[in-house]
């Protein structure tokens, strides 16, 4: 496998705003990465720098392909966070007028801007103007002109945040169909689209990068045991697990099993550092002090727990 | 030939045929842009009404000239016996008023026609998606200028030939040699005061901003170089003045050295504000 482009020390301020604090990361060829981060991040700050739309403060994104300074330009197609076009003009003439701008031959264009109209669903509004398209249909028309010269790196802004259901499952279909042609990279603040998709994500929180690697890696790293203990509504029950919280802070010793504890209403939820030991000692509290529960379930925590986590810090 | 020199030896011809390349796509991302920008000015009018109100101008100063004397006996009341003594309208100075009213009314249209054309596609983002394909910022900004050339020059040279016919059937015949020397110095007069809507429109948001800020550059140097014709008869100011003596001398002006000079500063100024546009374009390509 070889590496795409390497982002080195990539560092934006707008005055006083630090968006994005030295991020460092690589796409690998071939490979599909989501830029996750919830809002206000700096995927769009990131994201633009890698484009060239935006001069970063200091640092520098590399592609191996090229030689230090060439123009990267031609190896990217764009798909910004809100797509505007030329509004006169018609969807055919845009993206054939984009492909002509990458460098095509005029009947070149017109064959792939067919082509690629065709495939993300717009054959029949490819006469109607821009200007009247919804945004779910113009979405996928950023998706055409971003495709129309066939861009080593595909690289999209939140593609689908702004889509309804329905669209939003059709263009990540599309993206599924996408990802083995090219390499892709785009950002989203909802981990069930990166899940989806990709091969690698990274997570970034407050312009900095606060978790990357593959997503079966991360997986596997970050996956703790918890156990969930649902409790009669009795006064008993309720007592013994706040005197049970309060134990955990305190006796370190005996609850060595016990990573983190919380109760919310009724239900009580315990991460584990090691699970037959927490089964074992959480069995012997329970008897020992007769706790009427309703439902104890024993798990792993997800990927959606672990992006909660860093993310809220 | 030690081995890095080789290296970069053999890498020439390859790296000749990818600037070789990169030129090609270029100057066909030009024509692809001034295709767009011209779609652009045919499908908002302003291919049809821009030369429409040129011509307009132009005619009615002939006609104004030619029916003077009659509109006014018409409309004074004057007492009985009067007698209007007014020196027969010439036609060279017909011309002149003509130029005047395309200083000021068709100036003003022309940068209310272009004040939007950077800012406009800055602020909605479509600029972002131009200028991230391989297309450089100069070709984007020139074809930009081009095309508002063709629409400066063209409504131009229409409405200043409308007023040549029509000053000719109703007035009297003006040299065709003035008529065009005065026809170029207004015409990098105008180039000089839209390229500066250009610049503006670069780098302000609001296009109303642009076009009130050349127009106001444009008031100012006519005032200066009006005022104090010593101090700045060098400026593209005095171009304008200079396009009236053109076309209401006898015979062909001779430009003397200070007129060359304002020739000579407008084109500098031209090109330099083009590379300032580019400068600025560079540095933002897009807001968000
Ligand atoms: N042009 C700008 N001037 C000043 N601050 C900016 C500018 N652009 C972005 N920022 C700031 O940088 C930070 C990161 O913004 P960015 O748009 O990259 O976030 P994001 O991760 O894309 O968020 P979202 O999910 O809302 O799109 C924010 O705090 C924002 O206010
Ligand atoms: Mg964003």
């Amino acid at each position: 496998m070889t590496e795409l482009l390497q982002v080195k020390g990539l560092t934006k301020s707008f005055g006083s705003v630090h968006a994005v604090k030295s991020i460092d990361f690589s796409i690998q060829e071939g490979r599909c990465v989501a830029l996750l981060g919830p809002n206000g991040a700096g995927k769009t700050t990131t994201i633009r720098m890698l484009t060239g739309l935006l001069a970063p403060t200091s640092g520098e994104v590399r592609f191996h392909s090229l030689a230090r300074g060439e123009d990267h330009r031609s190896l990217i197609g764009y798909l910004p966070q809100t797509p505007a076009f030329h509004n006169g003009m018609s969807g055919m003439e845009y993206v054939v007028y984009s492909g002509r701008l990458c460098g095509l031959s005029a009947s070149d264009a017109r064959k792939r801007a067919m082509e690629l109209l065709e495939r993300v669903g717009l054959a029949s509004a490819a006469k109607r103007r821009v200007g009247g398209y919804s945004g779910g249909m113009k979405q996928r028309l950023g998706l055409a002109q971003a495709l129309v010269h066939h861009p080593k790196l595909l690289v999209m802004d939140e593609p689908v945040s702004a889509l309804d259901p329905l669209g939003r499952r059709e263009v990540l279909r599309l993206l599924q169909e996408l990802k083995s042609e090219t390499t892709v990279l785009f950002s989203t603040h909802v981990l069930h689209d990166a899940e989806e998709l990709c091969d690698d994500v990274v997570i970034i929180r407050d312009g900095e990068v606060a978790l990357q690697g593959s997503l079966a890696a991360i997986r596997n790293e970050h996956r703790r045991p918890v156990i969930e203990l649902k409790l009669e509504d009795a006064p008993h029950a309720i007592n013994w697990a706040q005197s049970f919280l309060q134990k955990s802070r305190t006796d370190e010793l005996r609850y060595s099993w016990l990573s983190e504890a919380e109760l919310q209403g009724n239900r009580l939820y315990m991460t584990a550092s090691h699970m037959d030991v927490a089964r074992q000692g959480l069995m012997e509290e329970l008897t020992e002090h007769k706790v009427p529960f309703s439902r104890l379930e024993v798990g792993y925590s997800s990927l959606e727990d672990l992006f909660m986590k860093v993310v809220s810090g | 030939m030690n081995s890095a020199s080789e290296a970069q030896y053999r890498e020439q011809p390859a790296k000749r045929l990818r600037n070789a390349a990169i030129r090609r796509t270029g100057s066909s991302a030009f024509m692809t842009l001034l295709g767009k920008e011209c779609l652009e000015l045919l499908r908002s009018f302003k291919l049809v009404w821009v030369p429409i109100v040129f011509v307009v101008l132009g005619i009615m100063q002939p006609l104004l000239s030619y029916f003077m004397p009659v509109l006014i006996e018409k409309a004074g009341n004057m007492p009985e016996g009067t007698v209007i003594e007014m020196p027969p309208p010439v036609g060279s100075q017909v011309l002149a008023d003509t130029l005047s009213q395309f200083g000021l009314m068709g100036l003003l249209i022309l940068a209310l026609a272009f004040m939007g054309i950077v800012s406009g596609e800055r602020n909605s983002g479509a600029s972002a998606l131009v200028l991230v394909k391989p297309v450089s910022h100069t070709s984007y900004l020139l074809s930009k200028w081009v095309s508002m050339m063709i629409l400066t020059w063209g409504s131009l040279l229409l409405g200043y030939a409308a007023a040549w016919y029509y000053t000719w059937l109703l007035i009297d015949f003006v040299d065709v040699g003035p008529f065009m020397l005065s026809y170029v110095l207004f015409g990098l007069w105008f180039t000089f005061v839209l390229t500066a809507t250009l610049l503006f429109s670069t780098f302000l948001r609001s296009a109303a901003g642009a076009a009130f800020s050349s127009l106001g550059v444009a008031v100012l140097l006519s005032m200066l170089a009006g005022l104090m014709p010593k101090y700045m008869g060098w400026s593209p100011g005095a171009l304008s003045g200079l396009a009236y003596q053109a076309v209401t001398s006898e015979v062909l002006l001779p430009l003397n050295s200070v007129s060359w000079w304002s020739i000579a500063t407008a084109v500098i100024g031209i090109a330099v504000l083009l590379m300032g546009s580019v400068v600025l374009l560079k540095r933002a390509p897009a807001h968000d």
